[in-house]
């Protein structure tokens, strides 16, 4: 009798196996014929249903395996000088990472310079790391009269970019610490002011251990949700 | 007492299955907090550039993510393979995206399709191959750098029938990226595992079952 109902468990258990296999894997399949009425811009020849066979809403997002710590990295700063990021140890760190020929990266700079000079006071201190040529970064920088130090790299950059976890690279994104070198969280994409405010508040009441790192994150996680739906019912 | 082990070895083998395929089935806020599922697409996904031989021309398609769109002035077709010579690339008209801080843009959504002639003078000694180049971004605020691939345009193509550029665009997909098939380990696992466990289920049954040997 026991033989029987341990052979109807592992039974069970391997439906359960081929189940949850199956599901993973038809979730991860883009489903055929859902997107074939896509109106086409700027097609050279009609595209015919055949062209979209694939859904894009089906597919797996990108997923950013972020650090606990600041990972320790030296970047040529804009004079050409090596830096270490250890040069702002002892402060939170907002770094930026953009690039001169990305758009959202160039519109969330003047954003940056006020969020710098507003921070710095409260010993936060904003580093933005350019991957891009250092010509470019520095004629940029220049020309919006950007203060807070730039760190450049190509290659180097990209590595650096790579030890956050945002392997299939995409800028901007910005990486926030407390004061102890713990990644607090990591925005990808535009920042804007209220996102900015809301991380802010929640990596100064670490700093200032009126909230663990977790309940700070869970803090982030759900303001910026709140702040996301907000922005898509009022839009 | 042996078939005891042997059925506990299958109970948990199939529970490990069972756990594997979980572990990979379980959605973004129950996995760890080391790696979180982001609401941006990988750009092979949001991008996905497909390329074949009509005639002497090639047709290189990208079909682009909702949501995301390609700047033409960063889209480039170039010869890889020796001998072969790749006119500069035509496209459509895009359209018009004026940013205050990267000025105005011709860019492209949903999919394009550029041509260029193609000259070859090794007499096909050597698989055609191209290297593209383009760059985009997605609405939502983000973009990648610029992405070069070498592609093999595939050849032949169902345009006998006037339908130009249509059916054969599927099949003509670029190697897929070595990593495109890690999301599906744990998958697999799972159902292989699931697999053999029936199969050593069976095996046990058929172990307590004595056929009388006729006389």
């Amino acid at each position: 009798m026991k033989t029987a109902a341990a052979v109807a468990v592992a039974v069970l258990g391997a439906l359960l196996g081929v189940w949850a296999g199956t599901r993973v894997h038809s979730n991860r399949q883009p489903a055929a014929g859902a997107a074939a009425q896509r109106v086409p811009v700027g097609a050279a020849s009609p595209p015919t249903a055949s062209d979209f066979t694939n859904d894009f809403s089906e597919l797996p997002h990108a997923v950013v395996k972020i650090p606990e710590h600041m990972p320790d990295f030296t970047l040529s700063d804009r004079a050409g000088k090596p830096t270490p990021i250890t040069t702002w140890a002892g402060k939170s760190l907002v770094l930026n990472f953009w690039a001169t020929w990305c758009a959202p990266c160039r519109r969330e700079i003047p954003l940056l310079k006020a969020l710098s000079s507003e921070w710095a006071p409260h010993g936060v201190e904003v580093v933005g790391v350019a991957v891009d040529h250092r010509e470019q970064v520095t004629a940029y920088a220049n020309e919006l009269k950007i203060a807070y130090p730039i760190l450049v790299g190509e290659e180097d950059a990209l590595d650096v970019a790579a030890k956050f976890g945002v392997d299939s690279p995409v800028f901007p994104f910005t990486v926030f610490t407390d004061r102890r070198g713990q990644v607090v969280t990591l925005y990808v994409g535009e920042l804007h002011r209220a996102e900015a405010n809301l991380i802010f508040l929640a990596v100064q009441n670490v700093n200032d251990n009126r909230l663990g790192l977790a309940e700070a994150q869970r803090t982030i996680v759900n303001g910026l949700r709140a702040l996301r739906a907000d922005a898509s019912g009022s839009g | 007492m042996k078939d005891r082990r042997l059925v506990l070895l299958i109970a948990v083998a199939a529970v490990a299955c069972s756990l594997a395929g979980w572990a990979e089935a379980k959605p973004w806020w129950m996995r760890g907090t080391d790696a979180s599922e982001s609401d941006f697409l990988p750009p092979d996904q949001a991008f996905r550039v497909t390329s074949r031989i009509d005639g002497d021309l090639l047709r290189v398609r990208w079909a682009i993510a909702d949501g995301y769109y390609l700047y033409r002035e960063k889209m480039a077709i170039q010869a890889e393979s020796p001998d072969l010579v790749v006119s500069t690339a035509s496209f459509p008209n895009g359209t018009t995206k004026t940013d205050p801080y990267l000025g105005t843009q011709q860019i492209f959504t949903q999919q394009v399709e550029a041509t260029a002639a193609f000259s070859r003078s090794d007499y096909g000694a050597h698989p055609i191959q191209i290297k593209v180049t383009y760059q985009g971004c997605a609405e939502a605020g983000l973009c990648y750098p610029p992405i070069t691939k070498v592609i093999f345009p595939t050849t032949g193509g169902p345009d006998t029938a006037g339908a130009a550029a249509s059916a054969g665009v599927q099949a003509a997909s670029p190697p897929a990226p070595e990593d495109s098939a890690l999301p599906h380990r744990g998958a697999t696992v799972a159902i292989v595992g699931g697999g053999l466990a029936f199969f050593l289920a069976g095996l046990l049954l058929r172990k307590g079952r004595h056929l009388a040997s006729p006389v």
